[in-house]
C-alpha cells in the first residue's frame, strides 16, 4: 500500500510539472504575440500595408511597407521554387534510385543534416562571397540564390521524411506493372506523399521569409518594389531591423505592426498548408 | 556687294552665338539627368541622407535615388565591394580603406553626446559637475573608475553600468577617438544599434553611454527623448560647468556649439560620403557636387551641422 | 523512349543529389581559402585559445566567442529540453482532446515567429525581468543583456522543434503496448516512464539534437540580448558574445582592418566544422543504437 501511495504522489509531482510546462510554452507565445500586437496598435493602419514608403518614411512620414511585402513575397516565394527545383529530385532519387545502404546517398543524407545546423549567417557570409566572385551587385537575385540555399536542407529533409514513408509495396507493385522507376517515382511515390511534399515546401517557405542574416549581406533594400531581379528588395525581416534602428517612436511603432503583418503571412501560409494536406490527402492509398 | 556679304557674315555669326550660348544655358539646366544612385550606410548621416535624396529627386525627377541604413560599417564595405555609389560613414576612414580605393567627401558635421537615464539618483550633480575627459577615460577605457562617487569626487558606491555599441559603427569610434583610441578599446556592455543603446540607458537609472545627437535629442521638440539626459562634458576639467559649457539643452544648442567650436570635434565629427575612386556615375557625381553647394541649405533644419566653405570646396575639388 | 526518359531523368537526378554534398565542400572550401591569410600568421591553437581580442592589434583570440556559444546554447538545453518534453508527454499522454488539438496549431505558431520578433521581443521583457527581478534575486548584479537572457529566448524558439518531433515519436508507440502495461497495474506515469519514453527514446535523441542544432545556428534573436562582451562569462548573469554574433556584428569592419575578414571567415569556419563534427558524434551515437536495438 506504502509503494502505491509513493507511485501517486510521484504521478501527482510530475502531473504538475507537465502542466506547468505546458502553460509555461503556451504561455510565452502569448507573450510574445500579445506584445508585438499592442506595441503595433498605434501603427496599424491600412496604409502599412497597401503603400511603399514615401520620402522620410523612416524618419516619420508617411508611407507604408508595401515594398518589403512584395519584396518578401518574391524572394521567398522564389527561393522555395528554387529549392523545390532541388530538393524533390534529390529525394526522388535518394528513395527510389539510390540504393538503401549506398555510401553517396549516406553521405548525401550527412551533408543535408550538416547544412540544415549552419547558422543562416554563414549562408549569408557565403552568399555575399559568390556576389564578389561573380560581381553581382545586391539584388533580389543574390537574395534568392542564398535563402534557396538556407531553405534547401530544411526542404529536404522535411520531404525525405515524408517520402521515405512510401512503403516498399507500393513501389513494387507498380513495378511489376511494368512501369519505370521514372513513372512510379511521380504516379506513385509522389502522389502519395503529396501533403507531406507540400508540407515541407510551406515549413522552408515560413522559414525563408523571416531570416534575416541570410539576407543582410545579399538582398539589399530599397523604398520601392523591384521590377527586374537585378534591383535591390526589401525584405520584411530588415524592414522590421531598420524601423528599429531609428530613433522615432512612431516609427518603432511600424516596426512591431511590420512583425505582426510578417507573423500573420506566416500564420496564413502555415494555415493554407493545413487546408492543402487535408484536400491532397484523399489522394492516398492507406 | 561687299557690304550685303559682311552683314549677312555678321547675321550667321550672332545667331549662331545666341544659339551656342542657349545650348549652354541647356547643359547647365541638364533637368532631364537620369540613372541611379544607390547609397548605403551610417544611421547618423541617414536622416541628412533621405532630406537630401527627397530635395534633389525634386529637381531631377529621372533620378532613381535608393538609400538604406544599416550603420558606417556596411556603409564602407558596399561601397569598396562595388555594390553601392556611396556608402554614407560616419567616422574617419582608415589607411587600410584607403588603399582599397575609398575616397571620402566630407558633407555634413554632427556628434556624439554621452547620455545617462534622467532617474539618474545623482543626476543634478552630474549635471552640475560634468564629467571630464580624463574621467570619460577611466570610465570606458582603463575601467578604473567604477563607482559614481569616483566620478562626482563623492563616497557614493553605486557602481557605474557602463554600455557601448555592439554592432561595428560611426558612434563609437569617434567617442573612442574622443580618447585617442578605436572602438574596439571601449569597454561595457555592448548593445545593438543607437535605439537600442539608448533604451539600455533609459532603462538603467545607473546606466552611462552615448549617442548620435540625431538619437539623443527627439526631432520634434529639439529636447533630450524622454528618459534620457545628456551628460555635460567638462572641458576645461575645473569640476563644474560654466555658462560656456551648457550648451545641451536643446538639439539647437548642442549644433550651435559645435559649429562654433565649443563642443570638441572629436567627439563632433565629419561626416562623409565615400565613393570608390571617383565617382563615375554620372548621376552619383551630380547628386555629390550638389549635397555640397544647393544641397547645404537643407542642412541646419534636418539637425546638422554646416560644413566650412573651405572644406565644401576642398570635396568639390576632389570630383573633378 | 519512357526507358530513355528514366534514364534521363536518373541522370539529371543523380547529379542534383551531388549537390549537397558538393555544397558542404564548396563551403568549406571557400572558408578555408579566406582564412588562410589570418592562419599564415598565427596558429589555429593560439586563434582558437586565446582571449586576447584586439583587431587592431591584430590580435585575434576566438575563445571568448566559443565559449560564449557554448554558454548561451548549454543554457538554452537545459531550460528547454526538460519543459519540451514534459509538455510532448502531457499532450500526447495526458491532455484531454480538445486542449491537444488546440495546443498544437499554438505550438507550431511559435515556430513560425521570425527571429527578428523573437530578439525584439527578448529586449522588450525578457533582458528587464532578468536584470531587474532575476538576478537580484539570485544577488548578483545584471544589465539583463546576458548569457541566461540568451539562454531564455533561445529556448523559447526551440521548444517547438522539440515538441513537435516528440509529438510524433510518441505517436508511433503502438496503443497496444500502453494498455498492457496499464493492465499490469503500473499508474499512468510510470507507463509513460517505462514504455513509452524507453521506445522513444531515440526518436527523443532525435528532437534533442534537432533542437540544438537550431539553437547553435540562430543569430539575430542572441545577438539582441546578449551583452556582445568579448570577454569569458563567469556566470550565467554575464553577458557573452558567441559566434554567429561577431560575425553579424562586425560585417562592417572586415574590409577595413587587415586580417579582420580573414579572422571572421575563421569563426564562419569554426562554425561548419563544429556542425559537421557534432553530426558526425550524432549520427555515430545513433547508429550504434540502432545496432544495439537489433
Amino acid at each position: 500500500m506504502m509503494n502505491l501511495r509513493r507511485r501517486k504522489i510521484e504521478e501527482r509531482i510530475f502531473r504538475f510539472f507537465m502542466v506547468t510546462s505546458t502553460v509555461i510554452v503556451l504561455g510565452s507565445l502569448l507573450l510574445i504575440i500579445g506584445a508585438v500586437v499592442v506595441k503595433s496598435l498605434p501603427a496599424l493602419k491600412l496604409s502599412m500595408i497597401t503603400q511603399t514608403p514615401k520620402g522620410g518614411y523612416y524618419l516619420g512620414k508617411e508611407g507604408g511597407i508595401l515594398n518589403a511585402i512584395v519584396g518578401s513575397l518574391y524572394l521567398a516565394g522564389g527561393a522555395t521554387l528554387l529549392s523545390f527545383l532541388l530538393s524533390l529530385p534529390i529525394v526522388v532519387f535518394l528513395n527510389v534510385y539510390a540504393k538503401k545502404s549506398s555510401a553517396f546517398a549516406t553521405w548525401t543524407r550527412f551533408s543535408l543534416d550538416v547544412l540544415w545546423g549552419v547558422p543562416s549567417i554563414v549562408y549569408g557570409a557565403f552568399g555575399f562571397i559568390i556576389m564578389m566572385f561573380f560581381g553581382l551587385r545586391a539584388s533580389l537575385l543574390a537574395g534568392i540564390i542564398t535563402v534557396a540555399l538556407l531553405e534547401l536542407p530544411i526542404m529536404t529533409r522535411a520531404m525525405d521524411e515524408v517520402v521515405r514513408l512510401v512503403p516498399g509495396s507500393l513501389k513494387d507493385a507498380s513495378y511489376s506493372l511494368g512501369a519505370t522507376k521514372l513513372e512510379t517515382a511521380f504516379h506513385v511515390v509522389v502522389r502519395q506523399s503529396l501533403p507531406g511534399i507540400m508540407t515541407a515546401v510551406l515549413i522552408a517557405l515560413g522559414r525563408g521569409i523571416g531570416d534575416a542574416a541570410s539576407v543582410i549581406f545579399t538582398a539589399g533594400f530599397t523604398d520601392n518594389i523591384p521590377t527586374s531581379l537585378l534591383q535591390p528588395a526589401a525584405t520584411l525581416p530588415l524592414a522590421i531591423f531598420y524601423q528599429l534602428g531609428t530613433p522615432f517612436p512612431e516609427v518603432q511603432q511600424r516596426a512591431y505592426a511590420s512583425a505582426a503583418v510578417l507573423t500573420l503571412i506566416i500564420l496564413a501560409i502555415s494555415l493554407g498548408s493545413r487546408l492543402l494536406v487535408g484536400r491532397f490527402a484523399k489522394h492516398r492509398i492507406k | 556687294m561687299r557690304k550685303k556679304g559682311i552683314k549677312k557674315f555678321a547675321g550667321v555669326l550672332i545667331i549662331s552665338l545666341i544659339i551656342l550660348i542657349g545650348l549652354s544655358f541647356g547643359q547647365n539646366g541638364q533637368k532631364n539627368l537620369t540613372g541611379k544612385i544607390s547609397i548605403s550606410g551610417a544611421w547618423a548621416l541617414y536622416p541628412m541622407g533621405v532630406k537630401w535624396q527627397e530635395e534633389f529627386q525634386k529637381i531631377y525627377p529621372g533620378v532613381r535615388i535608393d538609400v538604406q541604413a544599416g550603420g558606417a560599417g556596411k556603409g564602407i564595405a558596399d561601397v569598396l565591394a562595388g555594390m553601392v555609389d556611396f556608402g554614407m560613414v560616419s567616422r574617419d576612414v582608415h589607411p587600410a580603406e584607403r588603399d582599397k580605393g575609398a575616397l571620402p567627401f566630407a558633407v555634413t558635421k554632427d556628434g556624439v553626446v554621452a547620455t545617462i537615464s534622467d532617474k539618474n539618483p545623482f543626476l543634478n550633480d552630474i549635471l552640475k559637475k560634468g564629467i571630464s575627459k580624463a574621467r570619460f577615460i577611466d570610465i570606458w577605457i582603463t575601467s578604473k573608475t567604477t563607482t559614481w562617487g569616483q566620478v562626482l569626487g563623492t563616497n557614493e558606491k553605486a557602481a557605474v553600468h557602463v554600455f557601448t555599441r555592439s554592432d561595428a559603427c560611426g558612434a563609437a569610434e569617434t567617442w573612442a577617438a574622443f580618447f585617442g583610441k578605436r572602438q574596439e578599446d571601449l569597454g561595457g556592455i555592448g548593445v545593438y544599434g543607437d535605439p537600442g543603446l539608448a533604451d539600455a540607458i533609459r532603462r538603467d537609472a545607473l546606466g552611462i553611454g552615448y549617442n548620435n545627437i540625431n538619437f539623443a535629442y527627439d526631432a520634434k521638440t529639439l529636447r533630450p527623448i524622454s528618459g534620457l539626459a545628456i551628460v555635460p562634458i567638462d572641458l576645461d576639467g575645473n569640476g563644474k560647468i560654466d555658462d560656456r559649457e551648457r550648451v545641451y539643452g536643446t538639439r539647437d544648442d548642442i549644433t550651435g556649439a559645435i559649429a562654433r567650436n565649443v563642443y570638441p570635434s572629436p567627439p563632433a565629427r565629419d561626416l562623409y560620403l565615400v565613393s570608390k575612386g571617383k565617382p563615375s556615375n554620372p548621376a552619383a557625381a551630380e547628386f555629390l557636387r550638389w549635397m555640397l553647394t544647393d544641397g547645404q541649405k537643407f542642412v541646419p533644419e534636418t539637425g546638422y551641422i554646416p560644413l566650412s566653405k573651405e572644406k565644401l570646396s576642398e570635396g568639390l575639388a576632389k570630383i573633378k | 523512349m519512357r526507358l530513355l526518359k528514366d534514364l534521363l531523368a536518373r541522370r539529371l537526378m543523380l547529379f542534383l543529389t551531388a549537390v549537397p554534398g558538393l555544397l558542404v565542400f564548396l563551403m568549406l572550401l571557400g572558408l578555408v581559402q579566406k582564412s588562410r591569410a589570418i592562419l599564415a600568421l598565427k596558429s589555429f591553437s593560439q586563434l582558437l585559445f586565446s582571449s586576447s581580442w584586439h583587431p587592431l592589434r591584430g590580435e585575434f583570440g576566438l575563445f571568448p566567442f566559443l565559449m560564449g556559444t557554448l554558454w548561451v546554447t548549454v543554457a538554452a538545453m537545459i531550460i528547454a529540453v526538460p519543459i519540451s518534453l514534459l509538455t510532448a508527454v502531457y499532450l500526447s499522454e495526458y491532455a484531454p482532446r480538445f486542449v491537444r488539438e488546440f495546443a498544437k496549431p499554438m505550438v507550431d505558431l511559435l515556430a513560425g515567429i521570425p527571429s527578428v520578433v523573437y530578439g525584439v521581443w527578448g529586449v522588450l521583457m525578457v533582458v528587464p525581468f532578468v536584470g531587474k527581478t532575476l538576478a537580484p534575486l539570485f544577488g548578483a548584479y545584471s544589465s539583463g543583456y546576458c548569457v541566461l537572457s540568451g539562454g531564455v529566448v533561445l529556448a523559447i524558439m526551440i521548444f517547438p522543434t522539440i515538441i513537435h518531433v516528440s509529438l510524433e515519436v510518441f505517436s508511433t508507440v503502438p496503443n497496444e503496448l500502453r494498455e498492457a502495461s496499464l493492465s499490469l497495474g503500473a499508474t499512468q506515469w510510470e507507463t509513460v516512464k517505462h514504455v513509452v519514453l524507453r521506445k522513444g527514446l531515440q526518436g527523443i535523441t532525435a528532437a534533442v539534437v534537432l533542437g540544438l542544432s537550431r539553437a547553435f545556428g540562430e543569430t539575430i534573436a542572441v545577438l539582441m540580448v546578449v551583452g556582445n562582451v568579448p570577454k569569458l562569462p563567469q556566470s550565467i548573469f554575464d553577458p557573452a558574445y558567441p559566434l554567429p554574433a561577431l560575425i553579424a556584428n562586425n560585417y562592417g569592419e572586415m574590409m577595413s582592418i587587415p586580417l579582420y575578414d580573414s579572422a571572421l571567415m575563421l569563426a564562419a569556419l569554426v562554425l561548419l566544422v563544429v556542425v559537421l563534427f557534432f553530426n558526425l558524434a550524432a549520427r555515430f551515437i545513433l547508429v550504434r543504437a540502432e545496432r544495439k536495438a537489433e
